[in-house]
């Protein structure tokens, strides 16, 4: 591929100096709060975004004052896991630097937003003196890896886990940019230090993700990652891993290019030796193949279709120097979280916390943040994070759970749980407005007012038992992988949103387009016909999703 | 070519003369030879007490906007085609040591503030309100600037002007109090002193040279405008309030530099609670020094009734012959607390009430950039009363114009801050309304592409909700008017950051520009801003010239005297 025709952002990562850029004299520049341009793409390598208030735009533009610009920081945490002494310093740092709100993320990790400039290295420092970081969260290169979260799952699960955090470090960028400009380390000297065999200097061609699945559960959504681990368990042993290639989920209005995909299964690793070298080589064939010139097409899931998924196995195979075994049978049953008291085989405590949408807050009703910062004090739970934007406080003892429940008592959160409905709990969407510049509608602070909308229907075709997974975002980008959910909403334009159908339960099937650019009243006049002939023609035991698919709506 | 007894005086004249002597004759005599016939009359009269003061005319000015500076200069040309050689000084440069030396003294100065004298002649205001000299060889004479909207007119030359007799100087010509059409009146006075001059050839007896009083109706052109918009240039969050209004006003003459003038209305729910406590007769018509107008018209449009200073109270106290605390205080409380007798005394209250004071505004907005417009800043004023907020009287009221509204205004020149030649650099101080004048500086070089280099320093509380006018300075950045754009916001971080932080932070690059020659324009809150940052500069010319604070204070007092180090400060 000539370089002319290479996306601009090929030439900034080339040119950043090991992701240097010009950070530091953007963060010297006093008289904006944005950063440059180039900068801005360099920042998204050390976990961070330039943002902007977008409800503040006019009005701030009418008083001559630039954007309220500031920075969002993704953590990277494998697997979702913190202790309780690291969710008190993330508690203060959010209430000091960020706009207080503690956001989880779609993928087990946590957001802080509303960062100011002058902010953002203290925001770091104070971070990693609790010993978390922001490196490769976002940016060309592989993000925060996700792993099935609740321990219940498996007696091997913390074997499992592991795997998520020794991806991670393997598939870190080797240069000591991160260290040098927010946390003060001294320059480095021999540039060879830092010579980077994996990204060398032009890193991958886009994002990249990697999720590891236990199943029965898919929590993770593991088929919509560019990288899927399937861990095969026999007799409580973990055998091995199930390798899938070729998932994503944006797609871009209007460009028939581009398209949502599930991975395709293409073998089975055993050993752990294996299994890190195929995950490796699958990064360096993506970075030598991957398109390099259309980011709208230059994801895993383009370059698999584009070599055909054996081609892709066959060059993969030949890095990793074995052939993979054929894939072994695995099957999901489920993509859900569970809620309330869970014990494991150990005897260990989880209870897993519905957090609307992932933000972490006191409201009127409850007072959440106080609630988990008060159970982070006793030092008694951990702290987890699953796909679905839920918190898992885990590792309780049996002495200590009284303790914890009280706190959750206390502060209303079991109460707003046992008030919640299963739609509400099974539902999660995307950030988008006012801090997300790509989104084009609502997304976070509107489907908790849908949903209200929706339950009375529900009830009313007496459906209240069913999981139906209901998931909407801002933008075709699809962070909250409505591609993936039995009904999605997909904005389109403020108010309005493409409604999705068809999806299954387990996430093995996307949905598919129904009905494009509805505003609520339609939205609501849809579903009433939708669930009307859902209750009266369901068979038993057949899902939302499923049913759709036989009716052939979609 | 002379003979006889013309030769002997000559030779004689110059045998006696010093070389000084020697060199002002042979300049009085080119001056002579080129004088033309008409003048050659009074030339030649005048030449004897012209030759009488020769050199001993001292013409000192103490001004702020200008006004005195260029009468002084005026003054100083005259008297030099009339043969005497006058000295010009400005009052910040003056010799205190000097002055029981001077022979013939005349003093032009204006009135600042609340009556006091302008900055630069405050050492020579409070050197002459002292003892322990004696000016006995002085003959002095006083011009007085001022503008009768202010209740304490022409206070600093009147003060002057006492202290110099009480010192022991002889007044040979009355004070002369000129109001902001000063230009006749000046005129007169200074004939009127030449006059004098010649007829006493030195001596002291006072001749009966009228003096002009006072004019009543002020020369200011009154301009209506309309304005165009008016917006709350702080976000949301921010404790300060600052408007960005907009005047359309056709015709309007200005340079960048100057202030407008608007005088406010007092509050009109308080001029009626006033009228119905008194129960005065709201139409009868009542002669005052502002005017004859009803009652209700003084007391809501012409007369300072928010906020009496001390001495108005005091003659307040006289009048209704009670003892009452020397402090300001609002009419209405003043009444509500120590009442009047009847209607009758509240109108000898009402004669000694004074004129509301213009407030001034500085044009944020450039003659080449925004024709027919005037564009001011102005924060909204607020401070607190029993715990109970209130705001200013003229800056709420233009908060809280809406579009379309009249206003009337007019132009306040100001001859000591204008910009210098295009090709100039220029260092431009202004935090909070302080960058008023320098979006006027920067528009006006920005639309006839003056050639100079611009460096401003801004400041205020909060970056996010604080930077005014943050888009266009960033616009002047990207198209290179703004050479440099130094930002500090106070309360972003524990330890407090001013604008001065940021001129030290910079003070090797600064001192260069100076070495350059630049020009320094500081605009903005007197206290305590514009000392700390005198100071500053101080410091930076004292620590990048590798100076003693002696000589650092020189090279500041210099380029004072090379005009380049001005300031319009409040
Ligand atoms: C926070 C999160 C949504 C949430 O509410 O939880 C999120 C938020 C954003 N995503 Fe995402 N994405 C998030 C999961 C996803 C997912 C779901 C997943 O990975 O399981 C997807 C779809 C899966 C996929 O990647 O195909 C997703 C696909 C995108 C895309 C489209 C990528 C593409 O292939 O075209 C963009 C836009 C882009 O990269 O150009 C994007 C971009 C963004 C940005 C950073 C907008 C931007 O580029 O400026 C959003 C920040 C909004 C904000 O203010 O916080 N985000 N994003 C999720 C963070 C995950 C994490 O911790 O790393
Ligand atoms: C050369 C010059 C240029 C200027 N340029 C600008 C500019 O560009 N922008 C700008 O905003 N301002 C500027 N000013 C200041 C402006 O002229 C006014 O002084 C300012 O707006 C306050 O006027 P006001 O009528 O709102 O407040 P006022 O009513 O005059 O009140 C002023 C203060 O008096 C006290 N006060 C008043 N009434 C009471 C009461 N009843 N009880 C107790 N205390 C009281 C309070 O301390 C109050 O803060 C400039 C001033 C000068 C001299
Ligand atoms: C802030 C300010 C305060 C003033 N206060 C008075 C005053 O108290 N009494 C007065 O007679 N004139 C006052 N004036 C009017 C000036 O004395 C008048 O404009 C004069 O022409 C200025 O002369 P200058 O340019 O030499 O300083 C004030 C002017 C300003 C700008
Ligand atoms: S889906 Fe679109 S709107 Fe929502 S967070 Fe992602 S990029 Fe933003």
């Amino acid at each position: 591929m000539s370089e002319n025709n290479q996306s601009p952002v090929e030439r900034i990562k080339k040119a950043s100096d090991g992701l240097r850029g010009t950070i530091e004299e953007s963060l010297q520049n006093e008289i904006t709060g944005a950063i440059s341009d180039d900068d801005q793409a360099v920042v998204k390598f050390h976990g961070m975004y330039q943002q902007d208030d977008r409800d503040r735009r006019d009005e701030r533009a009418a008083k001559k004052l630039d954007r309220l610009y500031s920075y969002m920081i993704r953590l990277r945490l494998p697997g979702g896991f913190l202790t309780p002494e690291q969710w008190v310093a993330t508690h203060d740092i959010a209430g000091e630097k960020s706009t207080g709100v503690i956001k989880i993320t779609t993928r087990q990790t946590l957001q802080l937003h509303g960062i100011i400039k002058s902010d953002i290295r203290p925001t770091i420092q104070a971070f990693s003196a609790a010993k978390l970081d922001s490196i490769a969260t976002c940016g060309d290169i592989n993000r925060n890896v996700a792993c099935t979260s609740h321990p219940k799952e498996s007696p091997i699960h913390e074997q499992v886990f592991e795997y998520a955090d020794k991806i991670s470090t393997m598939l870190m960028p080797k240069t000591r940019a991160y260290y040098e400009i927010w946390l003060g380390e001294e320059k480095i000297v021999d540039k060879k230090d830092e010579e980077d065999p994996l990204y060398e200097d032009r890193y991958l061609p886009r994002k990249f993700k990697i999720g590891i699945a236990i199943p029965p559960n898919n929590d993770v959504d593991v088929l919509t990652n560019d990288l899927g681990l399937i861990a095969i368990i026999e007799n409580d042993k973990l055998i091995g891993f199930n390798i899938a290639v070729g998932g994503g989920l944006s797609t871009t209005h209007g460009n028939p290019d581009t398209y949502a995909r599930l991975a395709t299964v293409i073998g089975f690793v055993d050993t752990e030796e294996k299994t890190l070298k195929a995950v490796y080589e699958v990064l360096t064939v993506q970075r030598d193949f991957g398109n390099r010139s259309d980011r709208k097409l230059a994801r895993l899931k383009y370059t698999v279709d584009k070599m055909g998924v054996e081609g892709f196995r066959a060059e993969l195979e030949s890095r990793i120097g074995f052939r993979m075994e054929d894939p072994r049978p695995y099957k999901f049953t489920a993509r859900k979280d569970r809620f309330g008291w869970e014990k494991n085989h150990e005897g260990l405590w989880y209870f897993t916390v519905m957090v609307e949408n992932g933000r972490v807050l006191d409201d009127e009703k409850t007072s959440l943040k106080t609630a988990l910062l008060e159970v982070a004090k006793t030092g008694k739970s951990h702290f987890r994070f699953t796909s679905n934007q839920n918190l898992i406080l885990s590792e309780v003892k049996e002495e200590d759970k009284a303790e914890v429940h009280a706190i959750l008592e206390k502060f209303g959160v079991i109460k707003a749980m046992d008030e919640s409905t299963k739609v509400r709990q099974n539902a999660m969407a995307c950030v988008a407005l006012p801090t997300c510049p790509l989104a084009l509608a609502e997304g976070q602070r509107y489907l908790p007012k849908l949903i209200s909308l929706i339950e009375p229907i529900i009830t009313k075709y007496k459906l209240d038992a069913e999981d139906i997974i209901i998931r909407m975002t801002g933008c075709p980008n699809g962070c909250g992988r409505p591609y993936a959910a039995e009904i999605g909403f997909v904005g389109t334009a403020p108010g309005r949103y493409n409604l999705h159908i068809g999806g299954d339960n387990e996430g093995t099937r996307l949905n598919k387009i129904f009905k494009e650019s509805l505003d609520e009243t339609s939205i609501l006049n849809e579903l009433d016909g939708l669930f009307a002939s859902f209750k009266k023609e369901k068979k038993k035991g057949e899902t939302f999703g499923d049913f759709s698919m036989r009716k052939n709506w979609v | 070519m002379l003979a006889g007894p013309k030769l002997q005086t000559l030779l004689q004249l110059v045998k006696l003369a010093s070389k000084e002597e020697l060199i002002w004759i042979n300049g009085y005599i080119s001056g002579l030879i080129s004088q033309d016939d008409a003048s050659n009359a009074t030339v030649s009269a005048d030449a004897g007490s012209g030759k009488a003061i020769a050199g001993k005319l001292t013409i000192a000015y103490g001004t702020e906007t200008g006004n005195s500076k260029k009468l002084a200069v005026e003054f100083a040309g005259k008297a030099k085609k009339a043969g005497i050689n006058a000295k010009l000084v400005s009052l910040d440069q003056y010799r205190l040591n000097d002055l029981p030396k001077e022979e013939y003294f005349l003093a032009v100065i204006s009135t600042q503030g609340e009556g006091e004298p302008p900055a630069a002649a405050k050492r020579f205001y409070d050197h002459v309100h002292q003892n322990g000299f004696k000016l006995e060889k002085m003959k002095f004479g006083v011009l007085a600037l001022g503008d009768t909207s202010y209740p304490l007119y022409c206070k600093a030359g009147e003060d002057v002007d006492t202290q110099l007799q009480r010192l022991g100087g002889e007044r040979i010509i009355d004070l002369q109090r000129c109001d902001v059409d000063y230009e006749e009146d000046a005129e007169n006075w200074f004939t009127n002193f030449l006059a004098r001059l010649n007829s006493q050839g030195g001596g002291s007896q006072s001749a009966a040279v009228t003096v002009a009083p006072a004019k009543k109706a002020t020369g200011k052109k009154v301009y209506a405008g309309t304005v165009l918009s008016n917006i709350n240039l702080n976000d949301r969050g921010s404790s300060k309030e600052t408007y960005h209004i907009e005047i359309g006003a056709d015709g309007v003459e200005y340079k960048p530099g100057d202030s407008i003038g608007i005088l406010p209305y007092n509050h009109l729910p308080i001029t009626e609670a006033i009228l119905s406590l008194t129960g005065i007769d709201r139409e009868k018509s009542l002669e005052h020094r502002t005017g004859n107008h009803s009652v209700v018209n003084l007391l809501h449009k012409k007369l300072n009734i928010a906020y009496l200073p001390e001495r108005v109270v005091k003659q307040y106290a006289g009048i209704v012959k009670q003892d009452i605390p020397e402090t300001k205080i609002g009419l209405l409380d003043l009444l509500k607390i120590y009442p009047v007798q009847d209607s009758q005394q509240f109108e000898e209250v009402i004669s000694i009430l004074e004129p509301i004071t213009p407030r001034l505004y500085s044009i944020s907005s450039s003659p080449e950039a925004h024709s027919g417009e005037v564009h001011i800043t102005v924060a909204k004023d607020f401070f607190t009363i029993n715990e109970e907020l209130k705001y200013g009287l003229c800056s709420e009221h233009l908060a809280m114009l809406p579009v379309d509204s009249e206003i009337e205004f007019y132009v306040h020149k100001n001859n000591e801050f204008r910009l210098p030649a295009e090709d100039k650099d220029v260092i431009m101080i202004g935090p909070g309304t302080g960058i008023a004048p320098f979006r006027s500086f920067l528009a006006e070089r920005d639309s006839i592409g003056a050639g100079g280099r611009n460096w401003l320093f801004f400041g205020e509380q909060h970056f996010a909700s604080d930077f005014l006018y943050q888009t266009e300075l960033q616009n002047w950045v990207e198209t290179g008017v703004l050479t440099k754009l130094n930002v500090a916001f106070s309360r972003d971080q524990k330890q407090k950051i001013y604008v001065q932080n940021k001129m030290q932070a910079n003070g090797a690059e600064f001192y260069s520009w100076l070495e350059g020659g630049a020009y320094i324009y500081i605009c903005g809150k007197k206290e305590p801003m514009s000392f700390d940052v005198e100071n500053t500069i101080i410091n930076i010319i004292k620590e990048s010239g590798g100076k003693t604070e002696e000589q650092a204070k020189q090279y500041l007092s210099n380029m004072k005297e090379q005009g380049r180090y001005l300031r319009d400060v409040y």
